[in-house]
């Protein structure tokens, strides 16, 4: 019989060996990282391209967006709907994934397609025709996408607190995808123009996964992508982002909303920062486990919110420090009480050791848990790509993550978390939270939509 | 073309336990299936089968408050639980030298846990539900399609005619004296299958499970669902539910009548779905989102219940301007021409599933949840690796004759949502 009054011991430590990241390059340049993964039939593939939202002029906010979605509208030997019986009839699909930084175009396959899909993925991002049917039909799925995302709380809540943290100059200040005002004005011909300005080097770099050598991984993007020259990761096309004045609280008025969504943000270090591990080991103390701070007292104390998190997103240059929740309308003040209250205490103090040990160890022993599918691990290399990494970052990510110690994390907390500036935004029901909300004194409080 | 090494064992205590190693990997996915869910709750007690599922991370005789969180946050696990209609799971991945933990957890909820059963710790978790109901339901643009669409499916003495969250009334009701009741009469080792997947040996995995579940006591048998599970084949006729609301763009949902998973039959039903809804090939997708452009997206889905009869779903979602009826009509449409479906559609339709699969058996945690489903509903979890084989065993005459006898307008919920100030 176990003695069931304690935790039972662990067992030896297993090491989890990453397989190595190696890379090859075609003749004309285009660097490819592959990872070897015996075992599964399956193959993913992606080729990342400087195509991001970053890249756009004044005016043209969703270009990249548009032009990511259009990308499979047809290509110069078929149409869009022959496009789509060709992938799918080979199990497989292209997806395509736009961002600020880059957009990422790929698929995963059962291996014994892979040449067929990966010679479609190429003649995608090659050859696409851009039908002016299909690029109207992807800006009028656009512009209803952002009318949907207006009336989603939370997407709301996410684009409201960008744009209060963000002065209006920044790239970060509006949506992703661009406005209704913005998308509106993009036809057939600058997603055509954009197309040939981001998409004419095939790609900045390219990933494979799967069970493949260094040598076949050479062979096979040599023939599909080998005559094309290779693109470059640019960047520094985002400006600084200005420490704001004091804090202050903007109500989006939903009327008869049960929930309000609960925002609080401020600008936050870019990707590759010699802060970035210190603060995701401090970052999971507040609120990036369900045992963290923030969900502690919200969720299993109060009883506030089914879910509270707190992140810091980084971007390749600048990024988001924010924290995030749901909660029932009549406790929205109590609520965002809480919330900053237990900002405050980070900031001002820090985690603890014990706390600082327990996040180092989840932080660690997780790491695996992204690390298991072909798709998982193309999308880590694709992150080596964009944020333009060294092949053993991910190797070398559990041990800068054990020499974090509770001073470098105190130190990391100080230089980052400023609750006295954080913007905060509530979309909720202005009527019913706009006074205890003023009561509490926070900050001075606007109400939009009311 | 799936192959899952794998044993299977029974406890004494009638627990079933389904062992698949595979040591790609050094972590381990543990999980654990109770056939119990919002379908077997009684009346006037609906969302308990998920209130209860909250409650069983709240500690347990040897695990204090929190406990479960923490000690598994602390070895690098990730965690969860989700109640269905037919069944609760509780699942958490971890590195392989924390087995042990793993196990002692969930021992210690399947047979002790109403020690550490209290008011406050109902009352807390009541409330972080009914946020839950909120947050997901009354809070979203089409939050309560679910809600609306099941009663419309269902007769309201049928077990699947409510939802799993529950309401809000019946979600205050609930007691401690229901906790205990449905604790002995549900969470009991011959009611539960335990799956483990990942690195370790079995034969020393199975000592482990047999050291920490032996003494587990066996339960009583478990009752029958209540209410009436027989219903028809199909509805009987279009009913419909339009609603007037907060929404952004109208939308159209359908849902259909189907045999349930247990029936050979399900998987012409679910190929159809693919047919009609899966990937930009299919035919929901090509009509109304490409060629008439009354809809800017759609799915399609079968869902795997075994209580009486599954359902099939459908959505579109129009533009601003969409004629909320026009687009009622082009769906219908493809329900109706569904019968003059092309092998080339099925094969489509089948390769993408086979491909959908074979992905989701690579991920440890859902290939343990998927070997818990095959061992529970039909008990063999070896099951799973015949999936594709019954899915490549269905034609397009199969297809066609589902369509013909289950998609037509006498087995037919609508349900449709327009935005406020509209006609």
């Amino acid at each position: 019989m176990p003695d069931r009054s304690l935790r039972p011991p662990a067992g030896a430590v297993r090491p989890f060996q990453l397989p190595e990241v190696r890379s090859v390059r075609t003749s004309e340049g285009l660097e490819i990282r592959s990872m070897a993964r015996g075992g599964v039939p399956l193959v993913s593939v992606a080729l990342v391209v400087e195509a991001g939202e970053v890249r756009c002029a004044p005016g043209e906010e969703g270009i990249a967006v548009l032009t990511g979605d259009a990308l499979q509208g047809g290509t110069l030997r078929r149409t869009g709907a022959e496009l789509a019986e060709a992938l799918e009839g080979y199990g497989s699909g292209i997806r395509v994934s736009t961002g600020w930084d880059a957009s990422t175009v790929g698929f995963t396959c059962l291996a014994d397609r892979l040449e067929a899909v990966l010679a479609l993925l190429a003649e995608v991002v090659r050859e696409p025709s851009f039908p002016a049917p299909e690029v109207e039909r992807m800006r009028s799925q656009r512009l209803a996408a952002i009318r949907q995302r207006k009336m989603d709380p939370a997407g709301l809540a996410d684009d409201e607190l960008d744009s209060d943290v963000f002065p209006p100059t920044h790239p970060f200040h509006r949506p992703l995808g661009g406005t209704e005002t913005s998308v509106a004005a993009l036809g057939r011909d600058r997603v055509a123009a954009f197309a040939g300005e981001a998409y004419s080097r095939v790609g900045a770099g390219a990933v494979m996964v799967g069970d493949l050598s260094p040598d076949q991984v050479l062979d096979l993007a040599s023939r599909h992508f080998g005559s094309w020259p290779a693109g470059a990761m640019g960047g520094g096309a985002v400006p600084e982002t200005p420490s704001g004045g004091g804090r202050a609280v903007r109500i989006v008025h939903r009327p008869g909303a049960v929930q309000s969504e609960l925002r609080l943000g401020e600008p936050g270090p870019p990707r590759g920062h010699p802060d970035e591990i210190p603060l995701r080991v401090a970052n999971a103390v507040l609120g990036g486990a369900f045992t963290s701070r923030l969900n502690m007292n919200l969720r299993e104390k109060h009883g506030f919110t089914y879910g509270v998190r707190s992140a810091f997103e980084a971007r390749r240059d600048g990024g988001l420090f924010s924290v995030g929740t749901s909660v029932q309308t009549e406790v929205t003040a109590p609520a965002l009480a809480e919330a900053l209250a237990e900002l405050e205490r980070f900031a001002a103090s820090g985690p603890e050791p014990d706390e600082v040990a327990k996040a180092r160890d989840y932080l660690a022993g997780v790491f695996p848990l992204r690390m298991e599918t072909t798709a998982q691990l193309a999308a880590r290399l694709t992150e080596l790509i964009i944020y333009r990494l060294p092949n053993d970052h991910h190797h070398r990510y559990r041990d800068r993550v054990r020499a974090v110690d509770v001073e470098t994390a105190r130190a990391a907390v100080a230089r980052h978390v400023h609750p006295e500036r954080m913007s905060v935004v509530i979309v909720g029901d202005a009527d019913r939270v706009a006074g205890p909300v003023e009561s509490l004194g926070v900050g001075p409080v606007s109400i939009e939509g009311r | 073309m799936i192959s899952i090494p794998l044993t299977r064992h029974e406890l004494s205590n009638g627990l079933t336990v389904v062992l698949a190693p595979d040591s790609a990997v050094p972590i381990v996915a543990v999980n654990v299936w109770y056939k119990v869910g919002s379908r077997n709750e009684r009346e006037g007690r609906t969302g308990f089968a998920h209130l209860f599922e909250h409650m069983m991370f709240q500690g347990s005789a040897h695990v204090p408050k929190g406990g479960h969180f923490e000690l598994l946050e602390a070895a690098g696990g990730s965690m969860n639980g989700s109640t269905w209609f037919d069944r609760t799971n509780y699942f958490e991945t971890l590195p392989a030298h924390e087995l042990d933990l793993a196990l002692w957890l969930e021992a210690d909820r399947m047979g002790w846990l109403l020690p550490a059963v209290d008011q406050e710790k109902l009352d807390n978790q009541r409330d972080v539900v009914k946020n839950e109901r909120r947050q997901r339901y009354e809070n979203q643009p089409y939050g309560d399609w679910d809600e609306r669409m099941q009663a419309l499916l269902y007769p309201p003495d049928h077990p699947y005619h409510h939802t799993v969250i529950g309401s809000m009334a019946d979600l205050s009701a609930a007691s401690l004296e229901d906790v205990e009741a449905f604790f002995r009469t549900y969470y009991q080792p011959g009611n539960a299958v335990l799956t483990l997947a990942g690195d370790f040996d079995p034969a020393d995995a199975f000592s482990r499970v047999e050291r920490y579940f032996g003494d587990i006591p066996p339960g009583a048998p478990v009752p029958p669902v209540p209410g009436r599970t027989d219903i028809d084949a199909v509805i009987g006729g279009t009913v419909r539910d339009e609603v007037r609301a907060a929404v952004p763009l109208p939308r159209v949902y359908v849902g259909v009548r189907i045999p349930p998973y247990t029936d050979s039959d399900f998987h012409a039903a679910d190929v159809a779905s693919s047919v009609l809804g899966d990937g930009r090939a299919s035919r929901l997708y090509r009509r109304l989102v490409r060629e008439k452009r009354v809809a800017k997206d759609v799915v399609a889905y079968a869902a795997p219940l075994v209580t009486g009869r599954a359902f099939m779903i459908l959505w579109a979602t129009g533009f601003p301007g969409t004629d909320a009826t026009e687009l009622e009509r082009a769906v219908a449409e493809e329900l109706e021409a569904l019968g003059d479906v092309e092998p080339a559609e099925v094969e489509r339709a089948v390769t993408r599933s086979e491909t959908q699969l074979v992905q989701e058996i690579e991920q440890l945690s859902s290939r343990a949840d998927r070997l818990s489903m095959h061992q529970t509903i039909f008990g063999d979890a070896s099951h799973l690796t015949q999936e594709i084989e019954h899915l490549r065993r269905v034609t397009a005459a199969d297809v066609g004759a589902f369509a013909r006898s289950s998609l037509g307008p006498d087995n037919r919920a609508v349900v449709v949502y327009l935005p406020e100030g509209k006609r």
